[in-house]
């Protein structure tokens, strides 16, 4: 009856049978994204994150999945996409001046990871949220520690403006337009804090 | 006024088919070109799209005023009186316009070398069609 009790009132973090890792994000970590028009190419990146932010995983013997708590924000002002006029435009598009920050929330893995030299692959769930419209996406990452024990997790997801209810920038009338299908990659630097 | 109107509907739906077929074949066959259209000075929202699209239609109407009033100077053949018409009015509008606009705005030769180009072609070819229609 005890167990029973107990099972409910302790929060999962303090449930002995969980096994919780704590990762810090570093500040080497960075995002890239990777869009086009009907005339060029163009890479908008954060190449600095400047916070440091922990994710926090969590194992309960019951549960396949390892949930994961803990998110990044990243400012839009912080965006380069290596011209002016094309990083101006960009924080346009993203609203910047209503919405200032991305943010990105980390939500579980499908395992907990191994963690070797070897990258492995690995899925997990994010909630991203830009201009104030959140969505939920399933993504493949690659994680793998370094010999200073560094883990490098890096993923990559396409989304679509659309899918935030933004228009992507369109010039003389439609001629000149930007597709809607954005690659975002991005790669985070963590040391574990076990 | 109605041979004002005629003609530059006419001019207009003309320059319509010329000016925006030939910006989208420009823009998908010299791509290289329009990269610097990606410019917070260029509306990027959609919401002027309508005005930009009527733009052939403001010209049109413009010039065929503009024709009906001085065409009695230019003489000569269909052809010369089309050109110089269009050459007018390229030098005495077009001209101080794309210098104010590279002097005061952040574009490029290329640019207001291209704008010029487009509306000296536009208006030769109103001032043929004004030459052919209302002689």
């Amino acid at each position: 009856m005890f167990l029973l009790l107990t099972s409910f009132i302790l929060p999962q973090h303090m449930n002995p049978a969980a096994e919780t890792k704590k990762w810090v994000i570093s500040q080497n970590s960075n995002l890239r994204v990777n869009g086009s028009t009907n005339v060029n190419k163009f890479t908008c990146e954060i190449l600095a994150y400047d916070q440091t932010d922990t994710l926090i995983l969590n194992k309960s013997k019951s549960d396949k999945e390892i949930a994961l708590s803990g998110s990044v924000s990243l400012k839009v002002l912080s965006f380069d996409c290596h011209n002016s006029i094309m990083t101006h435009d960009l924080q346009k598009t993203l609203k910047q001046k209503e919405f200032p920050c991305l943010h990105i929330s980390f939500l579980s893995l499908n395992k907990l990871p191994v963690l070797s030299i070897r990258p492995e692959p690995i899925t997990g769930r994010v909630d991203i949220e830009i201009a104030g419209i959140r969505k939920r996406f399933d993504i493949n990452y690659r994680i793998s520690v370094d010999a200073q024990k560094n883990i490098h997790l890096l993923g990559s997801q396409d989304v679509n403006f659309s899918d935030f209810n933004l228009k992507p920038p369109r010039k003389l009338g439609g001629l000149i337009k930007t597709n809607d299908k954005l690659n975002v990659d991005f790669h985070l630097k963590m040391k574990n804090m076990e | 006024m109605k041979k004002i109107l005629i003609s530059g509907l006419i001019a207009g739906c003309i320059l319509f088919i010329v000016s925006y077929g030939g910006l989208f074949l420009a823009v998908k066959f010299f791509p290289g070109l329009f990269i610097e259209y990606n410019n917070p000075l260029f509306n990027s929202d959609g919401s002027r799209d309508v005005l930009f699209y009527l733009h052939a239609f403001i010209i049109s109407f413009a010039l065929s005023w503009f024709w009906d009033r001085f065409k009695g100077l230019f003489k000569g053949a269909l052809i010369l009186r089309g050109f110089e018409f269009g050459l007018v009015y390229s030098v005495i509008a077009l001209l101080p316009v794309m210098w104010i606009s590279f002097s005061a705005l952040d574009i490029t030769v290329v640019m207001v070398v291209s704008w010029f180009l487009y509306g000296l072609v536009q208006a030769i070819i109103a001032g043929l069609v004004f030459a052919k229609i209302n002689p």
